[in-house]
């Protein structure tokens, strides 16, 4: 299961619409979810529609929230997410098995048993977060809960039975052609997360799109591997720098 | 949270709604509304002349999921009447909804039945919940949402769970939890069940029993990377009713008993031993009695001398 978490406080405004970019990603088997984090004022008509539409597009859900509120809002959407995918292969094996549309249709006891299975996919199937922070200047004062929020997800990740990793990714990068940086690799120690934003400096544009691209290529460079990433899951995936991402941008 | 809802989740269902059940073929009258949750709403209802509980729930597969819990919480206690009654769905303005009867579970809060009946509750309610959940991890669950709102308290502190969507087998995830009783959330351990989990969770409730409005305020004052445990143990120490119960609290809170036994053992021994200090004190109508009798003695003899 592969998921990408974007938490962003306005609108792109750089490079390819991220609306195309996220149905890529779902294209490609990785669900994108958007959380919209405001602290005053508003998003913005234009900035709460994109967030929307992103995660539409992504197969996912959006929530815009305070601060505050993100560890919470972050934790249940990963959880929704993980939940709605099984509940998809679920409904989608029993159409093909029994022509039943969903695990709604059967009778309780057997229900009983489905929801069983599920449960138990949920808990132990391998799971993979990316979470993509804006890090555009007017996301500084909120990077504390940024941080924070990502701690407690890697907390409840390294809780489940199942192999489970997050990477972290900003954008922008630190030149023009580098729509995003790899904070940390997979891994599933949260120990690695907690000084992520040092030295983080903060640029004026918002390329949503490409970065999302950028992660989606991750995965696609990284997930293959995924039985060589779980014998050694805490060692950071460090990479040359032949598709922009260079190894020495890892803060 | 916030998917799927409709209109009536949010004012709940007029009373007298019917539930008619579609695969078992029960039928249950919805008396009044309980409580609502993230995923969905309790009622009471009655079921010809038996009350019960009804959840109905949004989603069939997580409202199973729960079912679940509590079909496997009556298979490993059979000594008891079963908590589940019936699950089943029933048609509910022109859709299908899920929905499960339990036995229905009157009682209070912890916190309002201590404000109605006394403080001095806390001891027996504490150890009466330290049991059960030793019962609990006796059958290798834990109870994972621990709080206030899910003990609920009757007659003589006789209390009940309520609530079994946290419970999770040990080993695994925490399935539902509360973020100010996580241990996870005070960075006091990880997030997967074991009866630590539930033993930091009943620190806090009372914590937040007793002491609500300075734990409140503990959450939006400590940065999060500076919560630590320490912070809730320096609350037990200040607290006049929490203090004598120090040690249960630190081992508690960091998990160092050797089972839930020894945690309710403990907890029984801090008791006895903070009975004994206001035992030595003599009770105030045994002191206005004496007070009272030894004026009735002085005023007859004066009575007798001034006679002489």
């Amino acid at each position: 299961m592969n998921q990408i978490l974007l938490i962003t406080d306005g609108c792109s405004n750089v490079g390819e619409s991220p609306v195309v970019a996220a149905a890529q990603a779902l294209a490609e088997g990785i669900t994108v979810n958007v959380a919209g984090v405001v602290d005053e004022g508003s998003i913005g008509e234009h900035g709460a529609a994109e967030i929307a539409e992103i995660a539409r597009a992504g197969g996912g859900m959006s929530r815009i929230v305070s601060s505050r509120q993100l560890s919470q809002t972050v934790q249940m959407m990963t959880r929704q997410t993980v939940v709605g995918t099984i509940r998809q292969a679920v409904n989608q094996e029993l159409q093909q098995l029994f022509g039943i549309e969903s695990v709604a249709a059967l009778p309780p006891e057997k229900r009983s048993d489905v929801v069983r299975v599920m449960e138990d996919m949920g808990e132990t199937a391998p799971l993979r977060v990316a979470l993509l922070i804006d890090a555009s200047a007017s996301m500084k004062p909120k990077l504390g809960a940024v941080t924070e929020a990502i701690r407690d997800l890697s907390l409840s990740l390294q809780a489940r039975a199942g192999d489970s990793a997050i990477a972290v990714f900003h954008f922008p990068g630190d030149s023009d052609h580098e729509p995003c940086v790899v904070d940390s690799g997979w891994t599933d120690a949260s120990a690695r997360i907690e000084s992520l934003f040092g030295r983080l400096r903060m640029r004026g544009t918002t390329p949503t799109g490409p970065a999302l691209m950028r992660v989606v290529a991750f995965f696609r460079e990284t997930c293959g591997k995924i039985n060589r990433e779980t014998e050694r899951p805490s060692l950071p995936t460090k990479r040359d720098d032949t598709d922009g991402v260079r190894s020495d941008y890892v803060v | 949270m916030g998917c799927g809802v409709t209109t009536s989740s949010d004012t709940g269902l007029p009373p007298g709604t019917i539930l008619r059940g579609k695969w078992n073929g029960r039928t249950y009258r919805l008396e009044r509304l309980l409580g609502a949750g993230s995923n969905g709403q309790v009622y009471l209802a009655s079921s010809g002349r038996a009350a019960c509980a009804v959840k109905i729930g949004n989603e069939p597969a997580e409202l199973q999921a729960e079912a679940n819990a509590l079909m496997s919480l009556d298979r490993r206690e059979r000594k008891r009447p079963p908590f589940l009654l019936d699950v089943d769905d029933a048609a509910l303005q022109g859709r299908d909804v899920p929905f499960y009867a339990m036995q229905y579970v009157p009682g209070a809060s912890v916190r309002s039945y201590l404000r109605r009946h006394g403080a001095q509750w806390f001891g027996v309610i504490g150890y009466r919940l330290l049991r059960r959940l030793a019962e609990l991890h006796d059958s290798g669950l834990v109870f994972g949402d621990l709080k206030n709102d899910n003990v609920l308290v009757t007659d003589y502190g006789r209390l009940a769970l309520v609530d079994y969507g946290g419970m999770t087998a040990a080993g695994r995830s925490v399935r539902q939890f509360t973020e100010i009783y996580d241990r996870g959330y005070w960075g006091a351990g990880s997030r997967t069940a074991d009866p630590a989990y539930d033993w930091f969770a009943a620190a806090v409730l009372w914590i937040h029993v007793l002491d609500g409005k300075r734990l409140m305020s503990l959450t939006r004052t400590v940065l999060p990377q500076n919560r630590s445990p320490e912070d809730l143990m320096t609350l037990v120490r200040t607290h006049t009713a929490l203090k004598p119960m120090e040690s249960w609290f630190e081992k508690a809170i960091h998990g160092r008993f050797a089972d839930s036994n020894e945690a309710c053992d403990v907890w029984r021994a801090c008791l006895h031993r903070t009975e004994d200090v206001p035992a030595a004190k003599i009770p105030g109508w045994i002191t206005g009695l004496f007070v009272f009798s030894v004026a009735l003695c002085v005023s007859a003899a004066a009575y007798l001398l001034l006679q002489l």
